[in-house]
């Protein structure tokens, strides 16, 4: 394993290309419309079963049976991770989704949070479980 | 051959290794997160020193090296976050091997250190899948995809950079 391999060959850039090229392609499959989804409503995982669904136009703010440590907000047509006693706290920086397609989780308190619906998301449908 | 024997050398050099694994793990962690970019999204620069590790004194270093790096983040960050790491880095050398005997060491380094960026997150978003047991690895496919080719184009080109450095410290200790 001791002798010198190229730093990079011209073969490696239409393996990167190649490699985009997928990734916007499933961008593309996956997460239709760039726009807003209206009608998108955010399921809730908990411990892998469907805990809570909840429709982006519906302001409110809520916690799931069983995880009142984990507070979500439904707020101008997005959903948040608002408070979580999880020491990294990636769940509540992820942010706020509006599209479908879009995900946070929390893996601490095995939760996780999907946007599905819309109009137009036949390729989220497509996942199997 | 080997660069490095076996030995007290050896064992030194993969102390050092370690301890440099370990410091730059918990500097990347302690860093604001990029901007623009999801939370979770990180160099893996500690990952420079495994694939040194991986290209000048075999797989069996690497894969030890990336077993202790589990172990370290395992009692720094806890039982998730080490969890991760572990299925991050076995899943990263695996491939990273299978792609240097398949091609018969003809990959370059850029490729293999892309390889290893994309499977270090497809290995953790497995293991998250498992923890959640909810499968994201279709949602977070796409985006592992561009941010493994980004950050295995920055640590393979680090790793270009330290390259001769490393040479001059292992040789004069190996």
């Amino acid at each position: 394993m001791s002798q010198k391999l190229q730093f990079i060959k011209k073969k490696d850039l239409w393996i990167i290309s190649g490699l985009l090229a997928a990734a916007f392609f499933m961008l593309a499959v996956l997460m239709p419309g760039s726009a807003k989804n209206a009608g998108c409503y955010a399921e809730i995982y908990y411990d892998g079963k469907l805990a809570a669904t909840a429709y982006l136009d519906e302001p409110r703010i809520f916690s799931i049976d069983g995880l009142p440590q984990v507070v979500f907000e439904v707020k101008d047509g997005a959903i948040a991770f608002i408070r979580s006693d999880c020491p990294d706290r990636i769940c509540v920086n992820t942010g706020r989704l509006d599209r479908a397609g879009q995900l946070a989780a929390c893996l601490p308190n095995r939760v996780s949070l999907r946007i599905t619906g819309g109009h137009d998301d036949g390729g989220v449908d497509v996942v199997a479980r | 051959m080997d660069k490095i024997k076996y030995g007290a050398r050896r064992l030194a050099v993969m102390g050092m290794m370690l301890a440099m694994i370990a410091v730059l793990s918990a500097l990347e962690h302690s860093l604001p997160p990029i901007p623009f970019l999801p939370p979770n999204v990180r160099l893996g620069l500690s990952n420079i020193i495994t694939m040194y590790a991986f290209f000048f004194m075999g797989p069996r270093p690497a894969l030890l090296l990336t077993v202790l790096k589990s172990l370290f983040v395992l009692l720094t960050r806890g039982f998730n976050a080490g969890f991760l790491s572990l299925c991050g880095g076995l899943l990263s050398v695996f491939v990273i091997l299978l792609l240097v005997v398949l091609s018969r060491n003809r990959c370059s380094y850029l490729i293999l250190s892309i390889a290893g960026a994309i499977c270090h997150n497809l290995g953790q978003i497995t293991g998250a899948s498992f923890l959640l047991g909810t499968p994201l690895v279709l949602y977070y496919l796409p985006v592992s995809l561009v941010f493994g080719v980004l950050a295995g184009a920055v640590t393979g080109a680090l790793l270009r950079a330290v390259m001769p450095l490393f040479d001059r410290i292992f040789d004069k200790w190996g």
